[in-house]
């Protein structure tokens, strides 16, 4: 499903970001992907979703090649990938029903069919009787569901999710994840970029290990490992 | 299809969201608009008192008192075979005469030295209109023939060339000064474009980049700012048409007045022409805002 094969990734004029990442994540694994500031992690969320390209090697997500994507095929890429970020990117002036619609209407789906799906997709987040109030008027961690209902709405294959409780505390972040969980259990992937001991040791799930832009541990149902 | 109206439906929110910005640009365009119908309506004016002017000059052509009529007469059928001749009237000697006693009824010297004089000085005339004041001094050289030149004792030119002349250069003077204040409008509207659509960029940033994010393709994120200033050509275009409605509905009968003599109606010219007239306006204020904006989402939005 997501494959890295030799990836690297620098920056003028001599940072390297990147060198030489490789694995490959099947489909309807929960992956986390951990290290410290600067391992590169971010690096690797981004490159999932073509945000950023890689310098050399290649990344394939199911049939697109990342390094070779054009333009026009990243709208159809990001359509199959759900995005969950620390700061929730949601619009202040949309409510959490708008919000998620939102993700639709770019994709041009009916209204009828948002009025239908939204709802629905709020309630699995547990936002069912919130969905007309604004972020302002929502906790960090409600926030972050309605992010995650918004990367949930279109059913993508793959939820990349870059420190999703990097602002939430202990007991929200606990709730974020057991989400998370929830979500992977129904056969979506999902890809945890965090540095959040406490997270990664508690899921039991498997662990990708960056330092300095390189592998250095891929682990079934690994740990967080000290750089 | 749902995309465009979405595309149409997010164009709108911009508009409504910069209010005073989408107010801004709307009025300099309206401006803009404003000296271009100023030219027209000019334009239109000036046309008709040139037209009214150069309907006014004829050349009269008088004969010796000895020429017979039969010759006038084939002086007349010669001109009238002439393409650039509009019209020719023949005046008997005793009109002629009684014509000169009209115009100088007020000059008592040139009456008394009439009467001085034996009999009626005055020969036939013929009066000359051409299509087209231009042509006149091709009709006076065709007279230069050895046939009629000596039965022709004289050609009075009634010179309206110099009132033609003064208002031909007033009313070019007044349309390029319009054109120009055109340009320097249409300049300030770029300007304007240029920045409402830089601060909307700027404003949705965070929408864009979610939209981005969730998938939207490149024409649904450029579409709404393509079309905003597609609005604002239409809105100000709009606003023109009614406002040039009112204008000559409520002024035409003062303009007529004030135009007393020349066959002017702008009421009925702008009927005839309106879809023209807005529609190239509409076209043209859409392709400048259209440029505009595509060079500011060139420099500033990164999609």
């Amino acid at each position: 499903m997501i494959t890295f094969k030799n990836v690297t990734k620098a920056y003028p004029p001599n940072t390297h970001a990147l060198g030489g990442v490789s694995f490959r994540i099947e489909a309807g694994e929960f992956v986390s992907i951990t290290g410290q500031s600067g391992s590169g992690k971010s690096t690797v969320a981004k490159m999932i979703f073509a945000e950023e390209r890689p310098t050399s090697g290649h990344i394939l997500i199911g049939e697109w090649d990342i390094s070779k994507i054009s333009r026009v095929e990243i709208p159809a890429l990001r359509r199959q990938i759900g995005v969950v970020f620390q700061d929730f990117k949601l619009l202040p002036k949309k409510t959490a029903f708008e919000n998620v619609a939102f993700a639709l209407e770019v994709a041009g789906v009916s209204s009828k069919r948002i009025r239908e799906v939204v709802p629905r997709v709020l309630k699995i987040v547990g936002l069912g009787e919130k969905a007309h109030r604004y972020p302002r008027q929502l906790s960090g961690g409600e926030q972050q569901r309605v992010s995650i209902a918004r990367a949930l709405v279109h059913r993508p294959k793959i939820i990349v999710a870059d420190e999703p409780t990097g602002n939430l505390d202990a007991i929200t972040a606990r709730e974020i994840m057991e989400l998370f969980t929830r979500i992977n259990d129904f056969g979506t992937t999902v890809v945890l970029v965090t540095h959040d001991r406490d997270i990664v040791n508690a899921l039991h799930k498997r662990v990708i290990t960056l330092r300095d832009g390189k592998v250095t541990s891929d682990a079934e149902k690994g740990k967080y490992l000290l750089a | 299809m749902r995309s465009f109206f979405r595309i149409i439906k997010f164009a709108l929110q911009s508009m409504m969201r910069n209010f005073w910005l989408s107010f801004v640009t709307t009025s300099v365009f309206l401006l803009t608009l404003l000296t271009i119908n100023s030219v027209i309506v000019l334009n239109v004016l000036a046309n008709a008192s040139v037209k009214s002017v150069e309907g006014k000059v004829q050349v009269t052509v008088y004969f010796g008192s000895d020429v017979a009529p039969d010759t006038v007469n084939g002086v007349r059928s010669y001109l009238l075979g002439l393409s650039q001749v509009k019209e020719v009237t023949y005046q008997s000697a005793e009109e002629a005469l009684s014509a000169f006693r009209e115009y100088h009824r007020a000059d008592p010297v040139i009456l008394a030295a009439l009467e001085e004089t034996d009999g009626n000085p005055l020969g036939q005339a013929l009066k000359i209109r051409a299509y087209n004041a231009a042509d006149f001094p091709f009709i006076l050289q065709a007279l230069e023939t050895p046939e009629y030149s000596p039965y022709i004792k004289d050609k009075n030119y009634s010179d309206y060339s110099s009132a033609l002349n003064l208002l031909s250069g007033f009313s070019n003077k007044v349309r390029m000064g319009f054109l120009a204040l055109a340009a320097f409008f249409g300049f300030i509207a770029i300007l304007i474009v240029f920045n409402t659509i830089r601060v909307a960029i700027y404003v949705h940033r965070d929408e864009i980049g979610i939209m981005k994010l969730v998938g939207a393709n490149d024409w649904f994120v450029r579409g709404p700012f393509l079309l905003e200033s597609i609005f604002y050509a239409l809105i100000a275009t709009g606003l023109m048409a009614g406002i040039t409605a009112a204008v000559l509905y409520t002024s035409d009968t003062a303009i007529r007045e004030f135009f007393a003599g020349v066959d002017v109606n702008l009421v009925s010219y702008y009927q005839a022409n309106a879809l023209y007239l807005f529609g190239t306006q509409f076209a043209v204020l859409s392709l400048l805002g259209l440029g505009t904006t595509a060079f500011a989402m060139r420099r500033y939005l990164r999609v």
